[in-house]
């Protein structure tokens, strides 16, 4: 919040000082305002600030110089859309494609009016379009899901420009209406946008709330849960979440002794709680498990492997835990924070399947929870690997830590799998089919439990399980992101998505970067010990 | 279970007891089990298929599989990965080594200790679970129904496995056979063969293609009008389309060419229509071009060589093409969108009498007449054709407008002025009728599905050289040797289930304001074929429609599961839903059960044998 807040008093600091004249109008008073969009009723807020995400990538847009928030960009242009088709506000991210279609490269947002014109992007939509009610399942290329995602981005622009996206009168309980040409309240919207008459903006906002007042109660939407998605969008409970774990993990390093520990405790502790509200209001939103997309997961799995380290932590009272678990949290939360477009958090409709909160709850939750478990061992895992390259020998404890660790990891995974079997048996009919994601899961089972029955048959121990526990994660990323985003096929089609390829890449190349040099130094100090 | 034959031959008599007071010590079971595998060459067997090495073997193998097989997927095709991997039969096998592995692991630990609770209901959960998914493979099916509101009860479901039918030409009965022309993809280097049963017959398979098409071709006949087959050909697009047209009435026959333009063949000769002013070039080998009524520029530029032996056409865009001019005397070439013809030529050119003539026969002063007519201009071209003689005549129009005409005979050919497009006169009888074959077309493009089928010839031990037929999925074909006629079917097999099931309504309710879909509600009514009892179900997302439905039937899987599978937008009086019968599902969800409650044992009720490290 407090971000948000200083970026408005900036914004509003330079736009009194440069030209008093214009943006000089707060729109900020149409933010509870209910709309429907998206397949359910939401304030105004969010769906600016997911309209504007999903033309920019971005939350806020900047013109002139001058940072303006989401829902004064998207109200001036549903309101007053001239020269917005000048803006550069549809974004492009596939470099390859911008060159195709002869495109800058090197520029990510563009101006309506300059793709409407562009006939090559013309044809690679058309052809997309064809594709797609050709085949509703055809499984589209990483050029063709851009383009894909392109055709949703100038919908949206063109959607707020008519007006047509703007539902806004609860005149039938299947589908809101927009507002009239003639309608008092949009021409007083308008004249107050326009002219940078607040009073005229106001006197809007208070016609269009009586309008919506006056339209069948069972139409209208719960004002309780408008105003509990505005307090949600707010908060950022979950941006919270990560500055309190981080200053928990650095107080944990930094304060030796119990001081720093019990500090650890309550910083990670009110960030849990944080991260639990915030998951309480997301469900009181949505009305059901917050695991339904990569965003959800994401925080999700951040949330699990808090949740694990505090409880060994009540166990076994070592630090190990919460340090292992907060930079996989503050790493996971960070990305989910700052990467909308790959990570986007919006509440959205599920598909029909989906739409089950018993299989949700126990099926989900558990292979999240034991992707969290897993993350829990990985930051172990590090740790027991940074002390080998520093020299020093992990204690048998910590190596206990990271087996107990793994054992949550594996019960709740093979429990999540086969629970996917029997959903899957009611679902889509049959138990098992070698679908993608199934059989990723299977085999990051199969890696965690040749990782335990490696170290039952002798063939390694501490060290070795560290090493393991880092390489066996990469088989979780592989199911929890490659199935959605790089491999792109099967039944989970829900969860799919494009981005990230490069940084996920990276992670995996520093992880086994990292890997090669503790194992490079454990045999040196194992050959030093062996000499001397 | 094979327990009892085990224990016979080897069991050490000593301290075999499963006891809570005096659990062996780690040493104490070291030793009894390097005496009894001393002691017998069963034991020894049973800890070596038990072994942690070669249970760490399946593990890495299995894994390693599989992620292979998730990579096929998405580099070719389900049906890839399924075929080389997840059904395969190394597969199977080695998921059955898996299963002696896992059993054998748990006798290695007799005498059996409270320790060892855990362990054991978690390993035989998965041997529970794979026996489940082996019989659900081997006695249940997996399909699917096309149900509509306005159509009749069915009786049979299509499963989800190719099949070859053939009917044997003795008793008529119909033979069938798993195939699948898709994974097997038979070829003439690694063809197929199948023996009819009961006659020396063989079907041999030697070719695949996914995208059959039908194709029309011209044949004589009896009755029928006349008739023409005319090959197009592009060079430039690498195309060869044939188009066969009857006439069948004093009406004309109309087709359309890829929307580029209407072929049009009637029994009258095209009327003349009013004509494109051409443009006409007096070429001369020696001097310029004497242009006349140019008042469409065409951009198109002829020149005769010295010699007057070659014709160079060049065309705006800077390319050029030279021809010998006695082979294209008369003859429109296309350039550029129009169509040049080389109309008359002198070699020794001299005006007498207001009319060109040639002085001599020596290309003293070589000059040819050309003619330039453009075909572009609005509207979609078209092609006129009637029957004259053996031949057709033809007139191309465009707006209505004539702008090229002219006699074929069978073997000419005259080019179109559509891009680079020619025709050429294959066949022209006076007496024809369409017929349609299947032809392999091109490889279809990603997500595109056309009609899969294979080429198959009917042989035996004194026929050889008969010819083949393309047998597409979905339809019957006849083959023959020219002596024996076989009957053959080859599509998804149709299996008939001891009930009828009709689709009663079905009801797609939507996210608020937008198209998409929150669920998918079919009523169905099914009629149980022996008792004519009728009995309704509802198949909603995550809530399977069952018949019979007791109680009994849902725990063991002796049941057909409907659940929803695909939807028709735009036809909401149709679903289909998926079809399981699974009789494995009883052990499925038991080993499932064991697996779970067992690793929990395991990791957390057990004994504290071993002491917490501090």
């Amino acid at each position: 919040m407090s971000r948000s807040f200083f970026q408005y008093i900036a914004v509003a600091a330079v736009v009194f000082l440069t030209s008093p004249a214009l943006f000089a109008i707060d729109t900020s008073g149409i933010e509870d305002i209910a709309i429907q969009e998206g397949g359910r009723k939401k304030p105004f807020l969010v769906f600016a600030h997911e309209t504007l995400l999903g033309m920019t990538g971005k939350s806020s847009f900047s013109k002139d110089g001058r940072s303006l928030n989401a829902i004064f960009t998207v109200t001036s242009i549903w309101l007053a859309p001239k020269g917005w088709e000048n803006e550069p506000l549809i974004l492009i991210n596939n470099q390859k494609f911008k060159s195709q279609v002869g495109l800058n490269p090197r520029k990510k947002l563009f101006a309506y009016r300059e793709l409407a014109e562009s006939g090559a992007l013309r044809t690679a939509l058309n052809e997309v379009s064809n594709l797609r009610s050709k085949n509703p399942r055809a499984s589209l290329d990483i050029i063709q899901r851009e383009v894909s995602n392109i055709g949703m981005r100038l919908a949206l622009f063109e959607g707020l420009v008519s007006g047509n996206l703007v539902t806004l009168l609860p005149t039938a309980a299947a589908a809101w209406s927009p507002l009239p040409t003639e309608d008092p309240a949009l021409i007083e919207l308008r004249r107050g946008l326009l002219q940078n008459n607040q009073g005229a903006f106001n006197r809007g906002l208070e016609l269009l709330r009586s309008e919506q007042a006056s339209e069948e109660v069972r139409f209208q939407a719960d004002p309780a849960k408008i105003a509990i998605e505005v307090a949600y969008q707010k908060i950022h409970p979950f941006r919270w979440a990560w500055i309190l774990y981080l200053v928990a993990g650095i107080l944990l390093i930094t304060i030796p002794g119990s001081a720093g520990y019990i500090l650890g405790w309550i910083f990670s502790g009110a960030g849990f709680l944080l991260q639990v509200s915030g998951f309480v209001l997301r469900i009181l939103i949505s009305g059901r498990a917050p695991v339904t997309n990569m965003y959800e997961s994401v925080v999700w799995v951040a949330f699990g492997t808090i949740l694990f380290a505090l409880i060994f932590e009540a166990i076994y009272r070592s630090r190990y835990f919460l340090l292992g678990a907060v930079p996989v949290a503050v790493a996971s939360l960070i990305l989910a924070d700052t990467q909308p477009v790959i990570l986007n958090s919006a509440i959205n409709p599920l598909v029909p399947v989906l739409a089950d909160n018993f299989w949700l709850t126990t099926h989900v939750l558990s292979i999240t929870l034991s992707y969290g478990a897993f993350a829990l061992a990985l930051g172990v895992g590090h740790i027991i690997l940074g002390k080998t390259i520093f020299g020093s020998k992990a204690s048998p404890a910590l190596n206990n830590y990271l087996y107990r660790t793994l054992q949550v990891g594996v019960l709740l995974l093979a429990v999540g799998t086969l629970l996917g079997g029997v959903w899957a048996n009611y679902s889509w009919g049959r138990f098992w089919d070698w679908d993608p994601k199934e059989t990723w899961a299977l085999i990051a089972l199969l890696v965690y439990l040749f990782l335990l029955h490696g170290r039952i048959a002798g063939k390694w121990a501490g060290f070795g399980m560290a090493v393991g526990a880092v390489l066996a994660f990469q088989s979780i990323i592989m199911a929890w992101y490659g199935v959605n985003f790089i491999l792109g096929v099967g039944l989970h089609s829900y969860g799919f998505g494009s981005g990230g390829l490069p940084g996920a890449v990276a992670f995996v190349s520093v992880e086994f970067l990292f890997v090669a040099i503790a194992v490079f130094r454990h045999r040196f100090l194992a050959r030093k010990a062996a000499t001397a | 279970m094979a327990w009892s034959h085990l224990r016979l031959s080897a069991l050490p008599q000593q301290g075999g007891v499963l006891t809570k007071n005096n659990p062996l010590t780690p040493a104490a079971r070291r030793a009894l089990v390097e005496s009894r595998k001393r002691a017998s060459l069963g034991w020894r067997i049973i800890h070596w298929l038990g072994s942690l090495q070669l249970a760490l073997v399946l593990l890495s193998t299995i894994a390693i599989a599989c992620a292979a097989a998730t990579i096929a997927e998405s580099e070719f095709s389900t049906k890839i990965a399924q075929t080389y991997i997840y059904k395969a039969p190394w597969f199977l096998v080695w998921l059955g080594v898996l299963c002696i592995n896992l059993f054998s692991v748990t006798l290695t630990r007799w005498p059996w200790e409270k320790k060892h609770v855990g362990f054991i209901i978690t390993h035989y959960g998965i041997i529970t679970l794979l026996v489940g998914a082996m019989i659900g493979l081997h006695t249940g099916f997996e399909g699917n129904v096309t149900l509509h509101k306005d159509k009749p009860p069915l009786r049979k479901v299509t499963v989800n496995r190719s099949i070859i039918q053939v009917e044997s030409p003795t008793d008529t009965a119909l033979y069938v056979m798993p195939f699948d022309a898709s994974v097997a993809r038979p070829s003439i280097k690694s063809p197929r063969v199948f023996d009819v049963p009961g006659t020396q017959l063989r079907i041999v398979a030697d070719d695949f293609s996914d995208n059959l098409r039908k194709e029309e071709t011209l044949a004589q006949s009896s009755k029928g009008g006349p008739g023409v087959l005319l090959r197009f050909t592009s060079p430039r697009m690498a195309q060869i389309v044939d188009m066969p047209l009857v006439l069948e009435s004093d009406s004309p026959t109309e087709k359309d060419f890829f929307g580029l333009a209407n072929i049009v063949l009637q029994r009258d000769p095209p009327m003349k229509t009013e004509a494109t002013p051409p443009e006409t070039q007096m070429v001369f080998g020696r001097f310029a071009p004497v242009v006349q009524g140019s008042n469409i520029p065409t951009g198109v530029a002829v020149s005769l060589s010295q010699d007057g032996r070659k014709v160079t056409i060049s065309t705006a865009d800077a390319t050029s093409a030279t021809y010998l001019r006695e082979e294209i005397m008369r003859k429109p070439l296309a350039a550029a969108g129009s169509l040049v013809t080389v109309e008359d030529y002198w070699p020794d050119f001299e005006m007498r009498d207001g009319r060109p003539t040639t002085k001599s026969g020596d290309p003293n002063n070589p000059a040819a007449l050309v003619r330039i007519q453009s075909s572009s201009g609005d509207g979609k071209p078209a092609l006129v054709l009637s029957p004259k003689g053996n031949g057709i005549s033809y007139q191309l129009q465009r707006s209505g407008k004539s702008y090229a005409n002219g006699v074929a005979e069978k073997g000419d050919s005259f080019a179109l002025g559509w891009a680079d497009w020619e025709a050429e006169l294959i066949e022209s009888l006076p007496m024809a009728e369409i017929t349609t074959f299947l032809k392999p077309g091109l490889p279809l493009p990603e997500g595109e599905v056309g009609i899969p089928g294979f080429r198959a010839k009917l042989t035996s031990n004194e026929t050889s050289n008969v010819p083949s037929r393309w047998v597409p999925s979905g339809e019957i074909t006849t083959l023959t040797d020219g002596k024996n006629v076989v009957r053959i079917g080859y599509g998804l097999e149709l299996r008939p289930v001891p009930f009828s099931i009709r689709l009663v309504d079905f009801e797609v309710p939507r996210y608020e304001g937008t198209e998409t879909p929150s669920n998918f509600i079919a009523s169905v009514e099914f009629q149980d074929a022996a008792t004519g009892e009728l009995k309704t179900g509802t198949a909603r997302m995550n809530h399977p429609a069952s018949f019979p439905g007791t109680i009994l039937a849902n725990i063991t899987g002796i049941n057909y599961k409907f659940s929803q599978a695909e939807w028709n937008p735009r036809d909401l009086d149709e679903t289909t839903l998926q079809v399981l019968y699974d009789p494995g599902w009883l052990f499925k969800w038991l080993g499932s059960l064991l697996v779970c409650v067992g690793i929990s044992i395991m990791f957390y009720l057990k004994p504290k044998s071993t002491p917490r490290p501090s």
